[in-house]
């Protein structure tokens, strides 16, 4: 019995150790010093301590943890509203949802491309505010890209997280039995408690799930954060790009550590947030 | 089982047989046989991909030559400069003695950081036909102060200049004083690519060269007490202007392609380049509007020869050697000079040339946009050693940015 | 009507991008204030006099990414059943390590990889780049394959096998047609998921390996933004006839089967 689990999962177990577990080591041992292109010998933390205590570092930080954050949490509520619309539509109509996989098919530099052409204080947006008279100049348009907080990065992540966070959502939304809205509505419950108490706790698995996804995602990403990210602070994986490809290859193991520590919190993250999940469910149902 | 193992004795001895030719035998060969040694073969070059126009311009005239002239197939790959020379210190490092690149666009401190890690493949240019007849040695001897040294053949010149609109500024200041006087006038309306990109790093130079005292100073190689006494001028002038800036000089458009399509679509009202056609190129393009002008200041612009040099692990170093002696060519570089192919200011001496091929550099029409000839060679102020280059951009990272 | 602002909300989430999109192709000097662009169609006369460097990018990706496929789903279907319908100490816990390659930042584990390739000779050549893209896109298979065998059952199995069926024909004609809408969703995610990647292509290929990402990259950041959006529009159209590809030949595929 044991053996066939070992056979069942070996043709994913050897690629997973062979290519997923060496790339981490070899990040985590070039970080440290050792296995170096340059082969420099000597092997310590001093890369890390130089990290901890860099302003800039910790700035890019900050960005990366709040872009990630707030792009998660509105594609997560907008996808949940959008699929709960689309529910309430009679079937036929509902079929209209289709049109968000444009977002979900549309390559992120796509995306962010698209931010660039509506939003920019040139861009259409901008144009249609002008030709209606509410601005005079291109001036008067909110600087919506280069404010510093990485709004433009959210609104891209955002219009590719709503879609993924609908279908997610929408998947077990549409596979609900209504009965259940039927019983608590005829045992004379109020449309927002049955929401609270009926449909919201089986949406919150799939909620959950896509949060913890399109966070870590974001957090990582790179061709986003390429093409609408600022001077500074930058995000994570900027940073990272740019010691790698444009640093020499001394500052190399710099950027390893800034990888490992990034991979350390998204593993951590993501297994603790399942507990973070769970506390939040007991306190809403203390409510 | 005899058999198979004389098969494989057979195999393993004439496997030596037909290993590619060494480096000092490629070095070696006489040019005629190199070009027919690479009948047949691919060439894959790395370069710069940032600009449609140029793509184009390789992918058809050079590409479509070489493959009639030489029977060579011309791979185009767009990448950085930085990024290749990365990934050729890394092969090193990993002893991968057969890489993927053939032939490099490439200058300055790309070109010195390749050299002193000893990743490219040369000296080369003497064996080149075209380069002794047609060009100056002395004149393609240094890069940015860098003893060349034959490791890179000369392809282009180019020289810093900046863009502005006549409909939106009818007369552009004339000096770098003036300069500032007309960002103070016009808040927000002029940034500059962030160093490390190479217009921005350009720009940089510029205010360094205008700031404290000119250049002439800095043309005995690198001396670090000149630096450390003049470069605080630079960086006050820049702080100073910081908040007149576009954003208010908190952020910076990333390369010159995000500061052409600011200066296009008119958020900011002057753009740079270094390359003298590149607005003709644009308006040609249709991005830009037809009233745009390019213009110097009077401390002087910036010139340098931009180069092409072949990786020590290239894979057909014959046929980057062919295809490095095409374009140094009078019929590759006078295509190369027309703006509706690119409009890069040839490499070689037009004086070498005869009289017809004169004339044909002669006619070649630059465009409203560009300027002259002479208004370019009489500002024209050469580079200095890329230590200068490299200590501009980190000090800018840290006193400008704050990183 | 009371659903009209969720189909306004829709049309502007997703349908003008693709409107505006249209029209930037058609009109690359597109320049504020105009709303409505003077179109002319210089970027498609670009393209269609030089096809080669798009088409050649297009295929490669196309190439690559339907590899992808084949390789997760042969990495992932044995371990999708061993998932699904054993259980063991610690089952919780793999389960979690093998969907952390989809959840942690790729660069992570692609730039050590990356120096490894480059020791074996994997890296600038596209098996490397299908072995990496595999990496972080398997978990969308497994997870649709594993949701599939779990729906499915054992019963079906069990009773071929009791039918004196071998197991490879169990396998074929049983399970495997059942499968097919699990395999067709988690192929359809890892398809998508291998074509939109720039990053990783560009770090393993190293420039040797064509994207129609890497194609498209330049453009969107320079000023011609008329191929870009061009571009843009292709990649959109590439999955969507994939899908509808995709979507008949399943559909012909069960009629086929009710027939017979």
């Amino acid at each position: 019995m044991k053996r066939g689990i070992i056979h069942g999962l070996l043709p994913l177990l050897l690629p997973y150790c062979a290519l997923f577990c060496t790339g981490l080591a070899l990040t985590l041992a070039q970080s440290l010093g050792l296995f170096l292109p340059l082969g420099s010998g000597e092997a310590g933390i001093e890369h890390y301590q130089t990290l901890v205590q860099d302003q800039g570092i910790r700035q890019s930080l900050g960005l990366s943890l709040s872009v990630a954050f707030f792009s998660a949490a509105g594609s997560v509520l907008g996808g949940t509203v959008l699929a709960l619309a689309l529910w309430r539509m009679p079937p036929g109509l509902r079929r209209v949802g289709v049109v968000s996989k444009v977002g979900l098919i549309l390559p992120h530099v796509a995306v962010a491309f698209l931010v660039l052409l509506l939003l920019s204080r040139t861009g259409l947006v901008s144009s249609v505010l002008f030709q209606t008279g509410i601005i005079s100049s291109p001036e008067e348009f909110p600087n919506l890209l280069h404010t510093g907080s990485g709004l433009g990065m959210i609104l891209a992540f955002l219009l590719k997280g709503v879609p993924f966070a609908l279908l997610l959502i929408g998947a077990v939304l549409f596979g609900f039995d209504i009965r259940l809205i039927q019983t608590a509505r005829m045992l004379g419950a109020g449309s927002v408690r049955t929401f609270w108490s009926v449909t919201l706790p089986r949406l919150l698995p799939a909620m959950h799930s896509a949060f913890i996804i399109l966070f870590l995602y974001a957090f990582g990403s790179f061709d986003i954060p390429f093409v609408l990210g600022e001077s500074h602070p930058g995000m994570l994986s900027i940073r990272v790009f740019d010691i790698f490809f444009q640093r020499d290859l001394s500052q190399r193991p710099q950027a390893m550590a800034i990888l490992t520590l990034m991979f350390v919190f998204a593993a951590v993250f993501a297994m603790l947030y399942n507990r973070f999940a769970a506390y939040l469910d007991g306190w809403r149902r203390k409510l | 089982m005899r058999v198979i193992f004389l098969l494989s004795l057979f195999l393993a001895l004439t496997a030596g047989c037909s290993e590619a030719p060494t480096e000092e035998s490629v070095l070696r060969q006489d040019y005629a046989s190199l070009e027919q040694a690479a009948r047949g073969t691919e060439v894959r070059w790395h370069m710069w991909g940032g600009s449609a126009q140029i793509n184009q311009w390789v992918d058809t005239y050079v590409a479509g030559e070489m493959k009639r002239l030489y029977d060579i197939n011309v791979v185009r790959v767009p990448m950085d400069a930085p990024v290749f020379v990365n990934k050729l210190l890394t092969e090193k490092a990993a002893n991968k003695n057969t890489g993927t690149m053939d032939l490099l666009w490439i200058n300055g401190e790309n070109f010195k950081n390749s050299m002193q890690a000893g990743v490219l493949f040369g000296p080369f240019t003497d064996r080149l036909p075209n380069f002794t007849a047609w060009y100056d040695p002395q004149k393609s001897a240094h890069d940015f102060g860098y003893p060349v040294n034959g490791f890179e053949a000369p392809y282009g010149r180019a020289q810093f200049v900046f863009e502005y609109d006549t409909e939106r500024t009818p007369t552009p200041p004339a000096t770098m004083a003036k300069f500032a006087d007309w960002i103070r006038a016009n808040t927000g309306r002029f940034t500059y690519p962030q160093p490390p990109d190479f217009t921005g790093s350009a720009f940089l130079r510029q205010v360094f060269y205008a700031t404290t005292g000119g250049h002439e100073q800095y043309l005995n190689g690198f001396n670090p007490e000149l630096y450390a006494k003049n470069a605080p001028q630079t960086f006050t002038w820049l702080n100073d202007l910081k908040p007149y800036l576009w954003q208010e000089g908190r952020t910076y458009p990333k390369d010159a392609a995000a500061l052409d399509t600011l200066f296009a679509r008119g958020e900011i009202d002057m753009g740079m380049s270094y390359h003298p056609a590149h607005a003709q190129m644009k308006i040609l393009e249709k991005t830009y509007p037809d009233t745009v002008r390019t213009f110097v200041l009077a401390e002087g612009a910036i010139f340098n020869t931009h180069f092409t040099a072949i990786p020590f692990n290239a894979p057909n170093k014959a046929g980057a050697m062919v295809l490095a002696n095409f374009l140094m060519s009078p019929e590759a570089q006078l295509s190369k000079f027309k703006p509706e192919n690119w409009g890069d200011l040839p490499a070689l001496e037009i004086a070498k040339l005869d009289e017809e091929k004169r004339q044909a550099f002669d006619a070649v029409d630059l465009g409203a946009a560009t300027l002259g000839a002479d208004a370019l060679s009489a500002a024209a102020v050469p580079e200095i050693a890329s230590e200068y280059l490299e200590l501009l951009e980190r000090d800018w990272d840290t006193i400008i940015l704050g990183h | 009507m009371r659903h009209a602002p969720t189909i306004i909300v829709l049309a502007l989430l997703f349908l003008l991008p693709v409107v505006v999109l249209i029209l930037q192709a058609g009109a690359p000097g597109w320049r504020f204030p105009e709303l409505w662009p003077e179109l002319t169609f210089d970027g498609l006369r670009f393209l269609a006099a030089r096809p080669g460097p798009f088409l050649t990018a297009l295929a490669s990706s196309l190439g690559y990414s339907l590899a992808t496929v084949a390789v997760t789903l042969a990495m992932t279907i044995l371990p999708a059943q061993v998932l699904a319908f054993q259980t063991f100490p610690g089952k919780n816990l793999l389960e979690g390590l093998l969907l952390l390659p989809a959840l942690v930042p790729a660069m992570t584990f692609s730039m050590g990889l990356h120096f490894i390739f480059l020791k074996i000779g994997l890296a600038d050549t596209t098996p490397g780049v299908i072995l990496v893209l595999s990496m972080i896109s398997y978990p969308y298979m497994l997870r649709a394959l594993t949701t599939g065998y779990t729906l499915m059952g054992r019963e079906y199995a069990v009773c071929a096998r009791n039918l004196g069926a071998s197991k490879r024909r169990v396998f074929l004609e049983v399970e495997l047609p059942q499968l097919l809408p699990a395999m067709a969703a988690g192929a359809s995610v890892v398809f998508l998921v291998a074509f939109s990647e720039y990053f990783l292509v560009f770090l393993i290929g190293g420039g040797s390996v064509a994207s129609f990402t890497g194609y498209l990259f330049p453009l969107i950041t320079s000023s011609n933004r008329g191929l870009g959006a061009l571009i843009t529009l292709i990649f959109l159209a590439v999955p969507i006839v994939l899908f509808i590809v995709l979507e008949l030949g399943l559909y012909r595929f069960h009629r086929k089967r009710w027939m017979r």
